[in-house]
């Protein structure tokens, strides 16, 4: 029939043209000798001062000219714009020499006046700039500059790691603050397209050269896609439109490992942790019997001893993770403590404990002496996959123990209320990336007045003996000069930890990476940044 | 006079209708739980800000009307607010957005009612309605939006106007393909088509008034599949038009960016039922 | 409205057969078979396992039962909501028309994603799942209705200019007559409304487990299945993910052959 032939045909016609726009090329087209990777989300701010996001970091990482920066691989503080500098014994007094010859990425000349201007700025209230509070009490800070070269900065007590604070602060134009767009750093803020990407260009006039004498930074610039769909950024990889990808999940790893052999890499545990803890607030609005349950630490040991932390690691992380009993991963070499003795997975323990602290089975269920059945929820943020698939093998780990757990997800917002507003819950499944392997820099989440104590936040006086002893060992370790004596004090607070239980950890997840085989010079390490710290050193194969 | 008179009705309908809606997201947003609360607040570094900033927000934003008051102000002045994620004025966020989703939400509607109609037509001819026929819809609808996304990196073609125009496609063939198979069954047309009388004749003349009133309805309901479509493809797709920014903002509590947003979608609605309305509301007249 | 036998039987059938699989003793559709995820078929596991090592048979026959007996419902309560707040608008006064109207429009635009938050924090933390999974239908189905409800009373009009109806009126039948008499001409409008929203609601419940709501683990939920489909990861270990959709389309194309129109 003449008619269908010609619907026919329309139809044809118009899927064809639709399928031959290939609209998922959303990423801008490279230009030569550009690096290329995703970030997430649009960064808020691109003011360096300001940053107080992860892809404003990132922004403010590759474009800040910083007076030191911390090496990543080898974790030690390196001058960058600084030629030297030293600590004084007291460690009140920091001096910088500041190189010969350097300038903003506009031809301007950097002299010490810009650099104390940018560290005043960082310190002025007005700014609220969260590196400030590094410096304990920024208010007494004092910055001179006895000539224009020498940068002179006066602290009103000692901090621990003053060094890696400077990592963070960008040096820009006195008087004039541009948002990224003159920088001192290996490059500059060259285009910005909201939602879609930012494109970094190489800063001409950054006089460092690296150990071959090669002028940094070696690439032509970076571009900065903005695309949150973790298909897309496969997608973009096995293209070429990206070179890097980091935080890759377990089962793209697996995927890519199949595809493109030689692009992905396991780089071990990484220093985040997985972990579930119960509410142990008083003022929570849970009832009083299940506030004995998680105050209890029989009940809490139990728990530990009742999940199998190696079927987590094979079937969630498909092999890639690491069972986890403390804080501090075995990544961190200089701080993990090798002789922990913690509560290992043993279903038979674990009901002993329970009988033992006076719970027990009615038929297949768990009650406690009180005659209430041992029933609770965990939460977790809803979007992670990983976590939701811990919390259903959780939940048949601890039914084997007779207790009946229900498993919540929630978004972020909501989540975060109940955790640390109102205390309206009762076991909660989060992660938490520790960006750095200094444990001082955990130290509000172990000192027991710190919000962040997230067991038991914001309290008065320590509630439990065990808290007062954390927080005596970890403002031991912040203020100690020895390092011997701050080892101990922090391998102390592993084993209480560990005997305690207030988090009860369950896996290090591994630090999966992807890089194209074109990208040179990488050198993956587990500290955030970690596939791209040394960008100024990255160059595309083929490339000068 | 009286197109005057109905004028006037539809504005003030306009008015009425942004002012419930107004009201009815404050609300929402403002009670839901998480309004005052931040993921960066769980982070080493940056919690303290952000606590300092949501609690000066706080107490700003105490009492609902004292909120709807501020807003509905900021509007009549003509200036919509501040983004409460970006900082930038709402304004300038959503001006280049709106233009690129308006240009998917066309493409894809234009595109989704040609496949509609050209499928409709050839399965409401058929002397029996196969089941084989409505399986190919059957299967776009059965199909997440997420996975044939996935589908579509896949394939390495294809992008969101496809997405959307199948979604909106089979959700019109399954209206259309019913209300067509009855126009054809009225008793003229069924002695014209015995008759021997051009298809094309048929459709113009006969098919086409008749099934126009129920197309005016169908019309504004697959404007509403779209909208409703519009989020998730653009997120999936990241593509930087409005419905990936409803989203970022109602994941991050932004009200005035969703203020902004319901209120364009809700205008939208509107308009698109007044124009389907039209001609039947002449017709009475 | 007539009724096909056939294609009625053969569901019949299928709802039977997936309750007889969750049934059948030993099977568990959330025992995790730890040294088994995402195994293809085997003999213990005829449809393979997911990716926890549950048996995939069972969990997709309990999830049949658990969705579809939520959807369906959520849909005819949808439909027939529609059905009547149009049909009333169409022929109530143009006062009561134009207020009904107003209110829809204003529906179909606020957020709602927001009301779903607020109830989810009003639910206890330990709503057991399938307590949770009738609240998600519950508020699903009474937030669906207004998309349709405008096409109805659109219809509703249009046919209040037909001759019968004009007819019936001057014969001096009531609103409330009238009311029945229309509604089984609007079904060309509300039939396909229904068969739309079955998947699209099996859908929506797993999109709002991001907020909370939803079929709780370790309940099988189907549009949670469906969602699986996005992970290209996925898609290459194993060909058993295309299980659940292909049983979806089935089901779905079994509803659309029952009801004969004349």
């Amino acid at each position: 029939m003449l008619m269908g032939r010609v619907v026919a045909g329309i139809l044809l016609a118009a899927l064809a043209t639709t399928c031959a726009t290939n609209c998922a090329a959303q990423a801008a087209s490279r230009l030569s000798g550009e690096l290329a990777w995703t970030i997430g989300y649009d960064p808020k701010t691109f003011d360096p001062a300001k940053v107080d996001d992860l892809d404003s970091e990132t922004v403010r990482y590759l474009t800040g000219g910083v007076l030191l920066r911390f090496n990543r691989l080898t974790q030690t503080v390196e001058p960058r714009l600084a030629e030297s500098w030293s600590v004084s014994p007291d460690g009140k007094t920091i001096t910088f020499r500041l190189r010969a010859g350097l300038k903003f990425s506009d031809g301007s000349a950097l002299t010490a006046r810009d650099a104390a201007w940018s560290i005043r700025r960082v310190l002025l209230p007005a700014t609220a700039a969260p590196v400030a509070d590094e410096f304990v009490v920024p208010a007494g800070v004092r910055v001179d500059t006895p000539d224009t070269a020498t940068v002179i900065v006066h602290l009103p007590q000692r901090v621990i790691g003053i060094g890696k604070v400077f990592d963070e602060i960008a040096i820009e134009p006195a008087d004039r603050p541009t948002e990224g767009r003159v920088t001192s750093g290996p490059f500059f803020v060259a285009e910005y397209q909201r939602s879609q990407y930012v494109r970094l260009r190489k800063n001409p006039y950054y006089g460092l050269r690296d150990a071959g004498g090669a002028t940094l930074p070696r690439a032509s610039g970076v571009l900065l896609d903005i695309v949150e769909n973790p298909e897309q950024q496969i997608r973009l990889l096995q293209r070429g439109d990206a070179d890097l990808i980091d935080r890759l999940p377990p089962d793209y790893y697996e995927l890519l490992r199949q595809k493109a052999p030689g692009t992905v890499r396991d780089l071990g545990p990484s220093l985040n942790t997985e972990q579930i803890w119960f509410n142990q607030t008083p003022s929570s609005p849970l009832p009083a019997w299940e506030k004995a349950w998680f105050q209890n630490q029989a009940f809490r040991v139990a728990v530990s001893q009742a999940i199998h932390r190696d079927d987590l690691a094979r079937v969630v992380y498909l092999g890639h993770a690491t069972p986890a009993y403390s804080f501090i991963s075995p990544a961190n070499s200089a701080w993990y403590n090798r002789a922990l003795i913690a509560p290992h997975s043993d279903t038979g323990a674990a009901h002993a404990g329970l009988l033992r602290a006076g719970f027990r089975m009615q038929g297949a269920n768990l009650v406690d002496a009180a005659g209430h059945p041992v029933k609770f929820s965990i939460l977790t943020n809803a979007g992670n996959d990983a976590r939701l698939k811990m919390a259903t093998l959780i939940q048949q780990d601890l039914a084997a123990v007779g207790m009946q757990v229900n498993v919540v997800t929630l978004d972020f917002p909501a989540l975060i209320e109940r955790l640390m507003h109102t205390q309206d819950y009762e076991a909660c499944l989060l992660g938490l990336e520790n960006v750095d392997a200094d444990p001082n820099e955990m130290a509000n989440v172990w000192l027991s007045s710190s919000p962040n104590h997230q067991w038991n936040p914001s309290e008065k006086t320590p509630a439990t003996a065990w808290e007062a002893e954390i927080d005596k060992e970890m403002n031991l370790q912040a203020t100690s000069q020895k390092n011997a004596e701050r080892k101990a004090a922090v391998d102390r607070v592993q084993q209480i930890v560990a005997d305690e239980e207030p988090f009860i950890y369950l896996v290090y997840p591994n630090a999966l990476v992807a890089i194209s085989p074109r990208l040179e010079g990488a050198q993956p390490a587990v500290i955030e940044p970690g596939l791209w710290w040394n960008a100024e050193d990255l160059r595309l194969r083929g490339t000068r | 006079m009286k197109q005057l008179h109905h004028l006037i009705g539809s504005l003030a309908r306009a008015l009425l209708l942004v002012l419930l809606v107004m009201i009815g997201s404050t609300l929402l947003v403002r009670l839901a739980p998480g309004y005052l609360s931040d993921a960066r607040e769980m982070d080493a570094h940056y919690g303290n800000t952000v606590r300092a900033e949501l609690s000066q927000e706080g107490a700003r934003s105490h009492s609902v009307p004292e909120m709807l008051v501020r807003e509905a102000g900021g509007w009549l002045r003509g200036d919509a607010g501040v983004s409460r994620q970006f900082g930038v004025p709402v304004r300038k966020l959503i001006g280049p957005r709106l233009a690129v989703t308006g240009g998917l939400l066309l493409r894809s509607l234009l595109l989704g009612w040609a496949l509609a109609l050209c499928a409709a037509l050839m399965t409401s001819l058929r002397r029996q309605s196969g089941i084989v026929w409505q399986a190919p819809a059957t299967l776009l609808l059965a199909v997440p939006t997420a996975a044939m996304a996935t589908l579509c990196l896949l394939a390495g073609g294809g992008g969101p106007v496809l997405v959307m125009s199948l979604l909106v496609a089979a959700r019109d063939f399954k209206f259309l393909c019913r209300i067509l198979r009855q126009a054809w069954l009225e008793p003229h047309l069924l002695q014209a088509r015995a008759q021997g009388i051009r298809m094309g004749r048929l459709l113009a003349a006969h098919v086409a008034p008749a099934i126009a009133g129920q197309l005016g309805a169908l019309a504004g309901l697959s404007l509403v599949t779209a909208l409703s479509a519009l989020v998730p493809v653009e997120v999936l797709f990241d593509v930087p038009g409005l419905g990936q920014l409803a989203w970022n903002a109602a994941m991050n509590r932004d009200l005035p960016v969703l203020l902004a947003i319901t209120l364009l979608m809700a205008l939208a609605v509107t308009s698109s039922s007044m124009l389907s309305g039209q001609p039947g509301e002449w017709e009475s007249a | 409205m007539k009724i096909r036998l056939l294609p009625l039987t053969l569901l019949a059938a299928l709802v039977l057969g997936a309750s007889a699989m969750v049934a059948l003793p030993g099977a568990s559709y959330a025992h995790q078979d730890r040294e088994q995820p995402l195994a293809g078929a085997t003999l213990r596991h005829p449809a393979g396992t997911d990716a926890l090592g549950r048996d995939r048979l069972v969990r997709v026959s309990a999830s049949l039962l658990l969705s579809l007996a939520g959807a369906l419902a959520a849909s005819a309560f949808t439909t027939g909501t529609a059905a009547a707040v149009g049909a009333l608008a169409a022929f109530a006064p143009r006062g009561v028309a134009w207020l009904v109207m107003l209110v829809c429009d204003a529906f179909l635009a606020l957020p709602w994603l927001f009301l779903l938050m607020m109830v989810r924090s009003a639910l206890p933390l330990q709503a057991s799942p399938a307590h949770s999974a009738a609240i998600t239908f519950l508020v699903l189905a009474a937030l669906g209705w207004p998309a349709c409800a405008r096409a109805v009373y659109r219809g509703g009009l249009g046919m209040k200019r037909a001759e019968w109806v004009l007819q019936a009126r001057a014969s001096g039948l009531r609103g409330s007559q009238m009311i029945r008499q229309v509604l089984p001409n609007l079904l060309p409008l509300l039939l396909p409304q229904f068969l739309v929203c079955v998947p699209a609601f099996v859908i929506a419940e797993a999109n709002l487990g991001a907020l909370g709501l939803g079929i709780g683990e370790p309940l099988p939920s189907w549009g949670g299945m469906l969602l699986e489909l996005d992970n290209s990861a996925l898609l290459f270990r194993t060909q058993w993910v295309y299980f659940p959709v292909a049983l979806l389309i089935l089901v779905l194309l079994l509803l659309e052959a029952i009801p004969v129109e004349a």
